[in-house]
């Protein structure tokens, strides 16, 4: 099969998972029965509640209920957020913006330690630094996140001191301009090397712990895959070419290793969406997953239905974009022979 | 039987497997002798006792070996009768998981076609939603309490067994003992339970023992976002009532029932990673 | 240290030495049961332009001992338990600078002399007068200089031993770049010993020391044009490399993919490989196994033109004799880790003498004798875990004697070049010890 078709297909069924997935958020939200609650009080008459009723169709069926918020969702309009006390789509961007600025870090530092480790490991295959990065990795996929984060924070923020909670010294935050809301971002366009640094030191401690998970994962593939690339014969045969061990591993051996480990990547970015929620609460991090968390205990359904939409279809596309990029570097598995 | 046999001799040869195995018949022990270690508080031996007379004290402190919370709670009744909560919450999610998605995938898998393709694709939508965030939804619909707690996990989990199963059964029907009990005139049913199901049943063993670890992972952050009620024996919820008291210094209130989950996952991890080998030779590399 | 090249004392004529000889090898494999002797006391040369084919059946040790002399084999599990490859270098011949003349004998190659004795003859190099080194025993480091240079190798399966993330001319370009950097240089024009970061970019672009930051900045205009013509001048080298190999269209062909070519070109391409820097000696382990029948009659063909072009010695590993005759000038036969029988090729079918060989000669069908028998050898290939001294071959041999379970036999030459491990031919001295002597009669 050649790549476009099968990126062709792909493109064409996911829509429909989106729909599926619009279908189970809707149909969640109403298992609970009318969501009318939010904007009841108790001196509304029963005149009053009607017509808030018909005026968000929530006298209709279920069925055209789904198609008033689908097609609002799809003009953009997720509802009213009772938590952010404003309109979801409103509130959204900025707190996605600060969401992202943590999980991308993370996927950097997962990405980048993960495969120096694998490689680290699967090169000294039974040896102690290979045992030791199975420790890390299979403690990795055991630990709780919420639990990692909080030892951190007793050590690093309680008893040493090094590092702070929060995203931002407040002064700091508000002496520049936010056109991205990324405030490493931000703070380097406004040429502000004071705020930079403060933005890398909040974020340093959420990062790590929220890729540790996802490091974990990266490092154990990549082992497994090395090892596997190791035994094969061009590896022999770049050593009888006289290439040094450095090169051998380097140019040969990693280069396919790390062709299966790209599929765990994806993975491991829902990994850190779910993550997300644990480390933004513990580190008070204003972004999506606190939301969602604070939403959550307070039954703030828009925000819910938003932003399980919105991690499903993030979801999706990484891991199609993945597949994609597998398909592109396998090429043994897509030219077929 | 011979396999059984060899099986548990495998095991117990395997370090990764002897390990995990420990830390699980430490926890379960702890989770079945609960009772005979700590005097169960009443009515409710589930519910944390509360000692308004030594709040917050440190580990060490007489009658409190691993302190108390910042209302009072004892931290070992909370490990001990913890690990009871959360063998409950992962047997029940567990069995129920199974049986609905080994029916699920075995009917998809054995009877193909349109039923097939409907079920695959409900599947297909269910995998799309990240699990820790699917289960934070339903359980927040629902309403904070355990059960619900048990009742997302139960909706979230099923899946990866109907995919499992039905891949498996595809594989196993292609089979030529399949054929020959076709020939010989077995009914469906009696195929489906003689030969299709026992050799199938491995990667599902497998992944109900990684999933025995999970789920009380997934549970307790559940508990710990704040979805379980207030003030019940559980490690997540002891790990959030101690969260408040770590920048006071009060480290122990988190710190013994977070290693409680994580050990717990650890070793049902390590002993499924291990089964796994053993089991499937095709996917040894992994280790 | 460079072994390769160096500008030695012009060896005097010295009488001819074998280009490598392989002395007591024994190379052993930790296993659950114990310790597998795969090779065990195996010795034999190379004579200077010879093929030497090495027979036997799967597991016999013949790829074992040609691993060993790259030191491919994988320790742990395998041990080095002993013996030496002895192997003596050469260099471009001065007289024709490589272009064959009477000097080098038409191979372009002279031998270096020894740097102890300066040709007189000592012990470092085994009296030859030739700078000889231990491949089993010199350092990582020089061993490097000779892979792939002086000796190559190329691999059963090419298929598997290219590698699939990288284009051919990747994978070829690399062994210029580690051998022949300076020359590469120079036929880009490049000043090799310029100073400055723009000179040590180059040169460790050229020597495949640039890390990813380095590659990125000499893909910069300044720095471009350079790196440019180093390039040229590689491929220049590839295509001339792919040509010698009859490759259609070698500027194509190296920009593709090894998925991308037929089992038969991807052979090639490993042979272009092996012989891009003109190895004095080359090591074909099985190389038409893995073939289609019609590609392999024409593999072998091209081996053995381009080893009488180069005068290349090469080391040939087989397990079927009857093509092994079709290249080889000599033929060694292993059975179970040890050398059964060493003879011209001629010799091994005409007038095999190893009770072992006569056995491999009957299972082979051949044209001379049509719609004969087929013969198996009975038996089973011995387990090679801590084995007894005794003959190999007893239990599967018709003309076993109680001495054959007693004593292991040694190669020892019973005429002109023909070398036979068996008491057949050379009954063991001392019967006074109670051994009793080999009953001559049934040969």
């Amino acid at each position: 099969m050649q790549i476009r078709d099968y990126i062709i297909r792909r493109l064409m069924v996911l829509p429909l998972l989106v729909v599926g997935v619009s279908i189970i958020v809707f149909a969640l939200t109403r298992i609970g029965g009318s969501p009318i609650g939010i904007y009841l009080s108790h001196e509304m008459s029963q005149e009053e509640v009607a017509e808030l009723e018909e005026r968000f169709h929530l006298d209709d069926p279920v069925p055209v209920q789904y198609f008033y918020w689908a097609s609002g969702v799809l003009r953009g309009d997720l509802g009213w957020s009772g938590v952010a006390a404003a309109p979801v789509t409103d509130v959204f961007l900025p707190k996605l913006a600060a969401t992202m600025e943590l999980a991308v870090s993370s996927a950097i530092v997962a990405v980048v330690l993960g495969i120096a480790l694998g490689t680290f490991a699967g090169a000294r295959r039974n040896r102690l630094p290979d045992h030791l990065t199975r420790v890390f990795s299979i403690s990795g996929a055991a630990m709780p996140l919420f639990w990692f984060a909080i030892l951190l924070l007793i050590v690093f923020w309680v008893y040493l001191g090094w590092f702070p909670i929060g995203r931002s010294d407040p002064d700091l935050w508000a002496r520049i301009d936010h056109p991205t809301n990324l405030y490493t971002v931000d703070s380097l366009i406004a040429g502000d090397f004071g705020a930079f640094r403060d933005a890398v030191w909040h974020l340093t401690l959420p990062a790590v712990t929220l890729g540790y998970g996802a490091t974990a994962i990266i490092a154990r593939m990549m082992r497994s895959s090395l090892v596997e690339e190791l035994q094969e014969d061009y590896v022999d045969a770049a050593r009888a070419k006289g290439l040094p061990e450095r090169l051998v591993l380097r140019r040969h051996a990693r280069r396919n290793a790390l062709i299966p480990t790209v599929t765990v990547i994806g993975l491991s970015f829902g990994f850190l969406l779910q993550g997300s929620v644990v480390a933004e609460i513990i580190f008070q991090w204003p972004g999506l997953g606190r939301w969602m968390a604070d939403s959550v205990l307070r039954g703030d359904q828009a925000t819910i239905m938003a932003y399980v939409l919105f991690t499903s279809v993030l979801f999706l596309v990484v891991n199609l974009a993945v597949d994609v990029a597998y398909a592109y570097l396998d090429r043994r598995v897509v030219l077929g022979e | 039987m011979r396999r059984v046999g060899e099986l548990i001799g495998a095991l117990l040869k395997n370090p990764t497997t002897v390990a995990g195995l420990t830390f699980i018949i430490l926890l379960l022990g702890m989770a079945i002798l609960a009772p005979l270690l700590t005097e169960p508080n009443t009515p409710d031996a589930y519910q944390m006792p509360r000692d308004w007379g030594a709040i917050a004290v440190p580990p060490g402190s007489p009658g409190h070996i691993l302190g108390t919370t910042n209302v009072g709670g004892d931290v070992l009744y909370g490990v001990i009768w913890g690990a009871r909560t959360s063998l409950r919450l992962s047997v029940i999610v567990v069995s129920l998981t199974v049986v609905v998605g080994v029916t699920v995938g075995s009917i998809a898998g054995f009877r193909g076609g349109r039923i097939d393709e409907i079920l695959m694709r409900i599947v297909d939508v269910f995998l799309s939603i990240p699990e820790l965030i699917f289960a934070l939804a339903i359980a927040a619909v629902l309403g904070p309490s355990f059960r619900n707690i048990i009742l997302a996990l139960a909706v979230v989990f099923w899946v990866k067994y109907a995919r499992i199963m039905r891949a498996q059964i595809i594989h196993v029907k292609e089979n030529e003992y399949v054929d020959a009990a076709r020939v010989i005139g077995d009914s469906p049913w009696r195929i489906y339970l003689k030969d299709v199901l026992p050799n199938s049943i491995t990667p599902v063993v497998v992944q109900a023992t990684l999933d025995m670890g999970n789920i009380v992972l997934v549970g307790a952050t559940l508990s710990f976002i704040g979805l379980s009620e207030a003030g019940i024996a559980e490690w997540g919820v002891l790990v959030s009532e101690g969260q408040a008291g770590i920048s006071a210094g009060r480290w122990w209130a988190s710190t013994f029932p977070g290693l409680m989950v994580f050990l717990w996952a650890l070793g049902f991890n390590l002993f499924g990673d291990g089964l796994r080998d053993i089991l499937d030779p095709r996917t040894e590399s992994s280790r | 240290m460079t072994l390769v090249g160096s500008d030695g004392p012009a060896p005097p004529a010295l009488a001819p030495a074998p280009v490598a000889s392989v002395v007591d090898l024994r190379v052993h494999f930790r296993s659950k049961a114990g310790i597998v002797h795969a090779v065990d006391g195996v010795s034999f040369d190379i004579a200077d332009g010879e093929t030497l084919g090495l027979v036997g059946e799967t597991g016999c040790g013949k790829s074992v001992t040609a691993r060993s002399f790259l030191r491919l084999v994988p320790m742990p599990p395998g041990i080095q338990a002993g013996g030496s490859i002895l192997f003596r270098p050469h260099r471009t011949c001065e007289t024709c600078s490589g272009n064959g003349c009477a000097v080098c004998h038409e191979s372009g190659r002279v031998p270096d002399a020894c740097a102890t004795c300066e040709g007189a003859g000592c012990e470092t190099c085994a009296g030859s007068g030739y700078l000889t080194v231990d491949l089993l025993e010199i350092p990582e480091q020089d061993l490097r200089t000779i892979r792939g240079n002086r000796i190559a190798m190329i691999f059963q399966d090419p298929g598997k031993a290219l590698n699939p993330a990288l284009s051919i001319r990747d994978q070829l370009a690399e062994v210029f770049y580690q051998h022949r950097s300076a020359e590469l240089l120079a036929a880009a024009a490049i000043d090799g010993e310029a100073g400055g970061p723009a000179g040590t970019l180059i040169r460790r672009k050229a020597a495949l020391r640039s890390r990813l930051l380095e590659d990125a900045l000499l893909s910069l205009p300044p720095l471009r044009a350079r790196r440019n013509k180093l390039r040229a001048a590689a491929d220049d080298r590839i295509v001339a490399a792919l040509a010698e190999t009859q490759i259609p269209n070698p500027r194509k062909v190296m920009d593709r993919y090894p998925h991308e070519l037929s089992g038969g070109m991807r052979q090639r391409v490993m042979i272009a490989q092996a012989l891009a820097c003109d190895p004095d000696l080359l090591i074909a382990d099985e190389p038409t196994t893995a073939l289609d029948v019609t590609v392999q009659a024409r593999i072998l063909e091209l081996v053995r033109e381009l080893q009488s072009r180069h005068r290349t010695s090469v080391l040939y590993i087989s397990h079927d004799l009857s093509l092994v005759r079709r290249v080889c000038d000599r033929v060694a036969v292993m059975y179970a880790g040890r050398i059964a029988e060493v003879a011209p090729a001629e010799q091994i079918f005409s007038d095999p003498s190893h009770p072992y060989t006569r056995g491999l000669l009957a299972a082979i069908p051949a044209t001379s004798h049509e719609r004969g028998r087929l013969v198996a050898i009975s038996g089973t290939v011995p387990e090679l875990i801590n084995p007894t001294p005794a003959c190999r071959f007893a239990g599967r041999c018709p003309f076993e004697a109680p001495v054959c379970r007693a004593l292991e036999p040694e190669p020892k030459p019973t005429r002109d070049g023909h070398q036979v491990a068996c008491f057949i031919h050379h009954p063991p001295r001392d019967a006074a010890d109670g051994v009793p002597t080999f009953d001559r009669q049934v040969r």
